[in-house]
C-alpha cells in the first residue's frame, strides 16, 4: 500500500501519450443521438456479436448488460453507415426498399471516439462495426478500417474488436482487417448459391462471399485475427431446410475454419421485397443452435446428427438431443462402464458432466442418483437412459418432448 | 462455473469465510471439489462460487466516471470482500489512470504506473475522492453533485452524458419479438446491479403492467 497522496502525484506525471488529445473520456461534443440509436439498430438482427477471444492475456468475456430479450449486450454494435447499395429483399437498407429510414454515416475518428469513451467508462467491452455497402463497398471498407486503426494506433484500445467484412472487399482490404481485428466475418445469409439469389440480386455467393472466406482462411496466422472468423445465416428467407443449412455449415466448420456459425431467424421487415412472406418462429432459431452446439462442442459425427431432422430435412421443435438419443441408444447405460462418447448421448449429461463422471468413477463407483446430480447431471432428464448397478428408473419420460 | 485450484483465495474473499472454513478447503483440489457429494464440501464449492459470480458481475456492472483527466470512479458496495481485486482490474485496463471505487464507508484505489500496481484502502468514496481532488489541484464546480450524492462533475461542460449515451444505443438494440424478461432478470440480478449502483437497465418509456 501507498497513501493516496503519493498515487496522485505519480498520475500527474503520467503523459496518456496513448489518448493523444482525445483525453481518457470524451466522446466528442457533437454525438447525435439519432444517428446513434438508428446506426445501432441497423445491428439489431446481427445476432454474430458475443465476445470470444484467446489473447495471450484472454479478455474477460464480461457481459456488462442484457436487453430485455436476454441477449448480451457487451459490444457496441453499430453500421458504419445504413446507405446500402445491395438488394437484399429482407432488409430494410436495400435499396429496393420502400419504407427507407433517414440515411446516416459515422466519421472514423467520431466512432472512434464514441467506442473509446463508452469502453472507458465500462459500458462495453468491445466494437463489433458492420456497414451497408454504401455507394462504393471498397471506400467504405477503407473508412471501417481507418476507424480501427484509429483506435487501435492512435488511442491504443485494447478491446475487442469483431469487423464485417463487406462482400466482395478486397484482399488487401481483408489482410489489413485481419490485423486490426480480433474476430472478422462475411455473413453467408443463404446455405447455397441459388438460395442467395433468392433473396439478393446483387451479391455472387461463390465471388463475394465464399472466395473471401477462404482469403481469410489462407491469410490467417498466429500473429493476427484471434478469435478468427465467423459467419451468419438468415433462416428461412429462401425456403431452405434446416439439413440444407447444417450441411452447409459443416462445410464452413470443416473446410473454410470458420470458428462458429450464427442464425437468425427470417423476420419480415416493413417496405421490404419480403414484407408478405411468413416470418420464421425463433424456435427455430433455437434448434438450429442446439444442433451446432452438438456438433461443436459434443462432437457428434453426421451419422448421429441426421436422427434429429424430419423427412423434408427440418428439425422438430423439440431437443434435437432427446430425438438423437431415443435412436441411438438401444438400451440403457451404466454411468459406471460407459465410455465417455456414450456418455454425452444420454440427455442431461454435457462433456463437462461427462468428464466428471469419468474422474469420479476411477476413484469410486457411483451408487445414486443424487451422486450424478452433485456432477450437473440433469437427472429428470438422463434417468430414463440409465442404469446404476443394475437398477433402472424407467418411465414414460423417455417419450416425451 | 468450474471451480479453481486456487479456491483458496475466493474463499478467503467470502463474508462468511473463516479459519476454520480456509484450512479445511485447503485439502481440497479444485477438481476434489467439483466432484465432493459432502455437505460442507458443496457448502465449500457454493461459497467459492458466489465470490466469482459477484467478481464477474462487478466487472460488467459498474460504471465509471472521469474526475479531471486523471481519475475514473465509479460507485460499489460488494457483499464479499472482492473491492482490492475488482478495483485493480479496472487500473490494469487503464494504464496510468486512478480509479478509486467505493461507497459511504469504503474504497479502494489503485494505479498502474509504468508496470508497477500502486493501492490504498480508504475511508468512504467521498472522502478518498475529495483527497484526491485536493492533492490533484481538481476545482470545485458549481452544480457537480452527482447522482450518488458525491460531490463530482463528470466530463466536460458540453458533452453529452455517457448514461444518455448508452442508453440510446442500449434501447436501439431492443427487439419486442425477443423478449424475455426471465432471461434478463437471471443475467442481471437486482442485487448485483445495487451493489454496482446501476440503474436498472430497462425501456422505462416503454413499460407496460405486464412488466411487473
Amino acid at each position: 500500500m501507498v497513501t493516496l497522496e503519493k498515487i496522485a502525484h505519480l498520475a500527474s506525471d503520467c503523459q496518456f501519450d496513448s489518448f493523444g488529445s482525445v483525453g481518457p473520456l470524451d466522446p466528442g461534443s457533437n454525438i447525435n443521438l439519432e444517428k446513434l440509436s438508428i446506426l445501432g439498430e441497423g445491428t439489431r438482427h446481427d445476432v454474430c456479436a458475443s465476445t470470444y477471444s484467446p489473447r495471450k492475456s484472454p479478455l474477460p468475456g464480461i457481459c456488462h448488460a442484457f436487453t430485455q430479450d436476454g441477449r448480451c449486450v457487451s459490444l457496441f454494435k453499430t453500421l458504419y453507415t445504413n446507405h446500402c447499395s445491395h438488394q437484399c429483399n429482407y432488409c430494410i437498407n436495400s435499396t429496393n426498399c420502400s419504407h427507407r429510414v433517414q440515411t446516416f454515416s459515422y466519421t472514423p475518428d467520431e466512432l472512434a471516439r464514441v467506442t473509446l469513451s463508452l469502453y472507458r467508462s465500462n459500458y462495453i467491452e468491445g466494437l463489433f462495426l458492420s456497414s451497408g455497402a454504401g455507394r462504393n463497398g471498397d471506400l467504405i471498407m477503407e473508412k471501417m478500417l481507418e476507424t480501427l486503426e484509429r483506435l487501435r494506433r492512435r488511442y491504443g484500445f485494447s478491446g475487442y474488436i469483431h469487423l464485417k467484412i463487406l462482400p466482395g472487399s478486397s484482399q488487401a482490404h481483408i489482410k489489413e482487417a485481419m490485423e486490426l481485428a480480433d474476430r472478422v466475418s462475411i455473413n453467408l445469409e443463404a446455405a447455397s448459391s441459388s438460395q442467395l439469389d433468392e433473396i439478393c440480386a446483387t451479391k455472387s455467393y461463390e465471388n463475394d462471399i465464399l472466395k473471401r472466406q477462404r482469403y481469410i482462411r489462407d491469410l490467417r496466422g498466429e500473429e493476427n485475427l484471434p478469435a478468427g472468423q465467423t459467419t451468419q445465416l438468415v433462416v428461412g428467407a429462401a425456403g431452405e431446410s434446416d439439413q440444407d443449412i447444417l450441411d452447409r455449415i459443416l462445410y464452413e466448420y470443416r473446410e473454410i475454419g470458420v470458428k462458429r456459425a450464427y442464425y437468425s431467424a427470417f423476420s419480415p421487415q416493413k417496405g421490404t421485397a419480403f414484407e408478405s412472406r411468413k416470418g420464421q418462429p425463433l424456435w427455430r432459431e433455437h434448434r438450429l443452435y442446439q444442433m451446432d452446439w452438438l456438433i461443436r462442442v459434443y462432437h457428434f459425427p453426421p451419422g448421429d446428427i441426421k436422427w434429429a431432422f424430419d423427412e423434408e430435412g427440418f428439425l422438430f421443435n423439440s431437443d434435437p438431443k432427446l430425438a438423437i438419443a431415443r435412436e441411438l441408444l438401444d438400451s440403457p447405460l451404466d454411468p459406471n462402464e460407459a465410455p465417455y462418447r456414450d456418455l454425452i448421448r444420454v440427455p442431461g449429461i454435457g462433456p463437462r458432466s461427462a468428464m466428471r463422471i469419468v474422474a469420479l468413477r476411477k476413484t469410486r463407483r457411483i451408487a445414486a442418483n443424487r451422486e450424478l446430480e452433485a456432477l450437473g447431471v440433469v437427472i429428470k432428464r438422463a434417468t430414463p437412459f440409465l442404469k446404476i448397478n443394475g437398477w433402472r428408473d424407467a418411465t414414460l419420460k423417455m417419450w416425451s418432448g | 462455473m468450474r471451480v479453481p485450484d486456487d479456491h483458496c483465495r475466493y474463499l478467503a474473499m467470502h463474508a462468511k469465510s473463516s479459519e476454520r472454513l480456509l484450512a479445511r478447503a485447503k485439502g481440497f483440489k479444485g477438481m476434489d471439489l467439483e466432484l465432493t457429494a459432502d455437505p460442507e464440501g458443496v457448502r465449500l464449492k457454493k461459497m467459492v462460487r458466489a465470490v466469482r459470480g459477484e467478481i464477474y458481475r462487478m466487472k460488467g456492472f459498474i460504471r465509471l466516471k472521469p474526475l479531471g483527466g486523471q481519475v475514473l470512479w465509479g460507485y460499489m458496495k460488494p457483499r464479499h470482500r472482492i473491492g482490492e481485486l475488482i478495483c485493480e482490474h479496472f487500473a490494469r485496463r487503464n494504464p496510468g489512470v486512478i480509479v478509486v471505487l467505493g461507497y459511504g464507508s469504503e474504497s479502494w484505489t489503485a494505479l498502474l504506473w509504468q508496470g508497477r500496481m500502486m493501492q490504498d484502502r480508504g475511508a468512504g468514496l467521498d472522502e478518498t475522492l475529495g483527497r484526491l481532488k485536493a492533492a490533484l489541484g481538481i476545482p470545485e464546480k458549481e452544480n457537480g453533485e452527482d447522482a450518488d450524492g458525491a460531490n463530482l462533475e463528470g466530463g466536460d461542460a458540453g458533452t453529452l452524458d455517457m448514461d444518455d449515451i448508452w442508453q440510446a444505443y442500449y434501447d436501439s438494440q431492443y427487439c419486442l419479438k425477443r423478449k424475455n424478461l426471465q432471461a434478463f432478470q437471471q443475467r442481471m440480478p437486482a442485487r448485483d446491479q445495487q451493489s454496482a449502483g446501476l440503474r436498472l437497465v430497462q425501456r422505462r418509456k416503454e413499460m407496460t403492467l405486464e412488466d411487473f
